[in-house]
């Protein structure tokens, strides 16, 4: 989408060239005592929020250091770590979600690598990696137990340079490849855990099954909710009163309960002899919950396209679904990325909600494991699950601002 | 009469538009012919915009026929589209489309409406933007050029489905006085080069040069039709005599 089209005739850029550039003068860099005293110290009052602020984040972060890496026990999370991640998913049949997890690794990093990223190593970055890495090194070296883990984790590793790798290599020539691969891995990742003799997604539990479940959300309520939202604004009453009604009728209560109505009333509201499994109705009450708030957002987009836009694409003899398509929902839906992914990241929070409907996700482990064989604290298993969230929420967080800055958000 | 009419490109016969309770145009009836370049004068809120609005449907007229090069303008939405694909409308404020590159803004209706492959249709968008002079601007994004640069991006884009008409909604009325002529050379060239054209605009001076007839507008009703060199010298109308001493201070 940037840049200059493929294969676009070449252009001889003309004007400016011969001109002088006049640069704006360079600021002058500052010495770290001049900007500490301009950025922190500029007045008496900036001064004493300064040393106030500093005193009070140095109290509570070295309280919750001394807790977490002195006083609290941590063997009960060491020891629930796979019911953590995986659930009551067998052991046996583990293989089946590391196959996935590779697959997707080596997507992932293909598709990292042939957008033309490529890290930045400034001095700083390189300070704040390696602190990141040791956090991360000594954590695990911590929680995992075993060798066989470390070899997979190590295979995780290569299997994203393996991603990269292919992403270098095949550049953007790979971009419709991958766009396709990322849309046959979700069958793909659903028959490695169910197919041949697999295991039933009754079974599915821990981090896993809020990935499964927020991604089977995110993705099919993201086009329900589009429809939606033009169903909002169409011309025919009835599809109007459709789209409003379901909006409207859906936000107005909380997933919960929602959830609850897909556990114990959809069964009922079926046709006979249609017996979807649990976790079917859980997904489509997720992805409907989800479609009602994406409908809106998008619907929020759409006001942002100027009329003149509509009126220059039906000019030029577009129909309606292209003139959607192509310079419409484009521009709509770019506005919307930040909260959109605002949003999914709230949707897949949400999904620790399935625990109230008899699922066990990464949050119920972490209420109940402190009661299993390896009595333990609340407080670690909480905190543990908090962080699992974290991570997730956090990634899609940054790729939502390279997503931003990729598409020129805000600018153009 | 009889070659006239079997050479009209627009005819227009009793049309009426209201907004609400408020009537734009009253009874307006008018041909244009083939190669013809006509200039819609009138004070603001006249109805000219919505005139020409009309003529690509972009706004639904309530009374009276429309008929463009044979086919006239219903609710057939089929009709509709293949009348715009043929007819270019420039607007006052651009629109061009801020996603795409001036080149894929040229390039998007010839590819998905008339479905001409890529390399073409990029080939005849660089044509295009010699043809206004701009050929450096292909790959840059719409924001970038100037206000009579995008003007011109915008006659290419209309130009590239090779429309059999163009329609001018005051395409001058945004610009900084400076950019008004580049715009008005490529519209005056266009109308040299036998292009059907009707042009919505308080450039008296491109009327003078390029029109082979002016409408003038008022309340909604077309109060005089005459050539641009008997219009400015001796308009018949007292509404028309008093709009021109107005704009002619």
């Amino acid at each position: 989408m940037i840049g200059p089209p493929e294969g676009s005739p070449r252009v001889v850029l003309a004007g400016g060239d011969e001109r002088a550039v006049a640069i704006a003068p360079a600021a002058v860099p500052l010495t770290p005592a001049e900007s500490l005293r301009q950025n922190l110290f500029s007045s008496w009052w900036n001064g004493a929020l300064t040393i106030g602020a500093g005193l009070l984040v140095g109290y509570l972060g070295q309280a919750l250091l001394r807790w977490a890496l002195v006083t609290a026990d941590w063997d009960v999370v060491a020891a629930n770590l796979r019911l953590f991640m995986i659930g009551r998913f067998p052991v046996a049949e583990a293989w089946r979600i590391w196959a996935a997890t590779y697959l997707i690794a080596v997507l992932a990093g293909a598709s990292w690598a042939a957008s033309g990223a490529r890290l930045r190593w400034t001095p700083s970055l390189i300070a704040l990696r390696a602190i990141a890495a040791a956090a991360t090194l000594a954590f695990l070296l911590f929680l995992l137990d075993g060798l066989r883990i470390w070899v997979l984790l190590v295979g995780l590793g290569a299997a994203v340079g393996l991603g990269v790798a292919i992403g270098r290599a095949g550049a953007r020539r790979l971009v419709r490849p991958l766009l396709i691969g990322w849309a046959a891995s979700f069958p793909v990742v659903i028959v490695l855990l169910v197919g041949f003799g697999g295991v039933p997604p009754q079974r599915w539990g821990g981090l896993v099954l809020n990935l499964l479940v927020a991604v089977v959300g995110i993705f099919a309520s993201f086009p329900v909710g589009i429809l939606l939202a033009l169903g909002r604004r169409s011309a025919l009453p009835a599809i109007q009163l459709a789209s409003v009604g379901l909006i409207e009728f859906v936000r107005g209560a909380p997933l919960y309960i929602w959830l609850l109505f897909g556990e114990f009333v959809l069964p009922f509201m079926l046709p006979a002899g249609l017996d979807l499994p649990r976790i079917v109705r859980a997904m489509i009450v997720v992805t409907l919950f989800s479609s009602a708030y994406v409908a809106e957002i998008v619907r929020g987009g759409l006001q942002g396209v100027h009329h003149g836009q509509y009126e220059a694409g039906r000019a030029l003899g577009l129909s309606t679904t292209r003139l959607m398509g192509l310079v419409v929902l484009p521009q709509a839906l770019r506005n919307t990325i930040p909260a959109l992914i605002g949003h999914f990241i709230s949707l897949f929070k949400d999904t620790s909600l399935l625990a109230v409907i008899g699922f066990i996700d990464a949050l119920r482990i972490a209420r109940i494991s402190p009661q299993g064989v390896f009595q333990g604290d609340l407080k670690q298993t909480l905190l543990f699950a908090a962080l699992l969230f974290w991570i997730v929420a956090f990634s899609m967080s940054r790729w939502s601002q390279r997503l931003e800055r990729r598409l020129g958000v805000g600018e153009r | 009469m009889a070659t006239r009419d079997g050479d009209a490109m627009i005819e227009v016969e009793g049309v009426e538009k209201w907004f609400g309770r408020f009537q734009a145009l009253k009874g307006i009836t008018t041909r244009v012919g083939r190669g013809e370049v006509v200039v819609v004068l009138g004070p603001s809120g006249s109805g000219k915009s919505t005139f020409i609005r009309c003529i690509n449907r972009l706004e639904r007229h309530d009374r009276g026929r429309i008929v463009v090069d044979g086919i006239e303008l219903t609710d057939d939405i089929r009709d509709i589209e293949q009348v715009r694909s043929e007819i270019g409308m420039v607007f006052q404020s651009f629109n061009l489309f801020p996603h795409l590159t001036v080149l894929q803004n040229i390039t998007l209706a010839p590819r998905n409406v008339r479905r001409t492959p890529k390399g073409e249709a990029e080939a005849k968008a660089i044509e295009l933007l010699e043809r206004v002079g701009i050929p450096e601007q292909a790959l840059k994004y719409p924001a970038q050029p100037s206000g009579g640069q995008q003007q011109r991006v915008a006659i290419a884009r209309a130009l590239a489905m090779e429309p059999k008409i163009m329609l001018f909604d005051e395409p001058t009325s945004a610009l900084d006085p400076e950019m008004i002529k580049e715009v008005l050379d490529v519209m005056a060239e266009l109308a040299r080069s036998g292009m059907t054209m009707i042009v919505v605009t308080h450039e008296i001076g491109f009327a003078k040069a390029a029109a082979d007839r002016v409408l003038f507008f008022d309340e909604g009703q077309l109060v005089e039709e005459s050539t641009p060199d008997r219009f400015f010298r001796e308009p018949e109308n007292e509404r028309s005599k008093r709009f021109l001493s107005q704009i002619l201070l």
